[in-house]
């Protein structure tokens, strides 16, 4: 049984010996969400034809790897795109959507959707932590809604979003509703879950900490030396 | 310092009676300040690295006699936000299992100081307590920058949820 969470911390008072242990050589953070359905109408809607729009909301899943001070080291590097755009923070401990994939090739996003078509996760970040190099002490995971202040979006308006943990067998440790809870109306990103060393091994932890700000690079100030 | 718990293992059929000790670190606001300092069977260390748990005895079969489960205290390590240290004892699904001290053989929570090796406080919980399934065993507290221990031995009908969503904020699974 996985855990459904609410908000906030968590103590499991659940002992081991009822099958609760999680294979953690490797977790994967899913990420999913619906397209948002079409509101019909509505008096609005009746002068303006009924014009029936659909809203996207594009979820980003973003994963901070921390060294032992708990701060992230390699910032990237900026680079220019071929179509000229101008990338920061690429290849660098920051695994977000301008960079999917880690340098080492144990951590990657496995693609950025950005409508939420599909069922099931529609956006992973998989780690290999046994391959992971020592000097990682911690991964957080981060999931914001991108532009959402600017588009007026915010997790209480999305439908059926959730983000998860799944271990290396497919077992299902944490997962938290985005929708439908007052507690996240107004709230464009959450600091999710961690995973860190301890005594040799791995170890998961659910945060789910709402933040109103819809930009992962306001997280990620508290993690910079 | 060293919290000793100590039971004998169930000797008819049935369930295994599984006590636990765990330490409740709260801060100035009466609250656990990080879910790491609740120290119990799943979380055996507190980050300031104060408090240990010797880890989980499911049957009191660990050692015949002796402690089975014990905490470690060493109070020059407590972080400063700490103000005080709460030890329960609890039966582990003593509801589901129909379990209360009354039954368990042989048990006991002590204080050992651990410069003298002198037992500084006991109770016997077979004895002081009945149809109680947890126990309220002392604490730790600050005062004047000063650690004094404080016995306080009180029995209740409930579980070790019941005392940690005194001090703990967030969800508690059970």
């Amino acid at each position: 049984m996985a855990i459904n969470l609410v908000k906030g911390q968590t103590i499991d008072l659940r002992k081991n010996d009822k099958g609760e242990s999680y294979d953690l050589s490797s977790v994967t953070i899913g990420l999913g969400w619906d397209v948002r359905q079409t509101k019909s109408g509505g008096f609005l809607g009746k002068i303006f034809g009924g014009a029936a729009e659909e809203v996207e909301y594009d979820l980003d899943a973003i994963a901070f790897l921390l060294d032992k001070n708990g701060k992230v080291v390699n910032m990237g590097r900026t680079i220019q795109t071929s179509n000229g755009r101008t990338v920061n923070m690429y290849e660098g401990d920051v695994i977000y959507f301008n960079s999917m994939k880690h340098p080492s090739g144990h951590i990657w996003l496995t693609g950025d959707n950005r409508t939420g078509a599909g069922d099931g996760d529609d956006e992973q970040i998989i780690v290999k932590l046994d391959a992971l190099d020592p000097k990682y002490d911690k991964i957080l995971f981060v999931v914001s809604i991108y532009q959402g202040r600017k588009n007026n979006q915010h997790f209480g308006m999305v439908d059926n979003a959730f983000i998860r943990a799944v271990d290396s067998k497919g077992k299902e440790i944490a997962k938290f509703s985005l929708s439908g809870d007052a507690t996240y109306n107004g709230m464009c990103s959450m600091t999710f879950a961690e995973v860190y060393r301890k005594d040799d091994s791995w170890k998961f932890r659910a945060i789910g900490d709402p933040h109103q700000t819809d930009n992962f690079i306001e997280l990620l100030k508290k993690y910079t030396a | 310092m060293t919290v000793g718990l100590g039971w004998n293992p169930h000797e008819g059929t049935g369930y295994d009676f599984d006590l636990d000790v765990s330490a409740i670190m709260i801060d100035g606001n009466r609250f656990v300040p990080e879910d790491e300092f609740f120290v119990f069977y799943n979380n055996v260390d507190s980050p300031d690295s104060s408090v240990h748990h010797t880890g989980d005895d499911p049957s009191g079969g660990n050692s015949d006699g002796g402690d089975d489960e014990s905490i470690n205290v060493d109070l020059t390590r407590v972080d400063p936000k700490i103000q005080e240290i709460l030890f329960v004892v609890t039966i582990h699904e003593a509801q589901a299992r129909r379990q209360n001290f009354g039954q368990v053989r042989d048990s006991y929570i002590r204080i050992i100081d651990d410069l003298s090796n002198n037992e500084v406080c006991k109770y016997e919980l077979g004895e002081d307590f009945s149809i109680e399934t947890a126990i309220e065993f002392g604490r730790l507290y600050k005062r004047s920058g000063q650690w004094k221990f404080e016995a306080s031995g009180i029995g209740y009908k409930e579980d070790l949820a019941f005392f940690l969503s005194k001090y703990f904020k967030g969800q508690i699974i059970k």
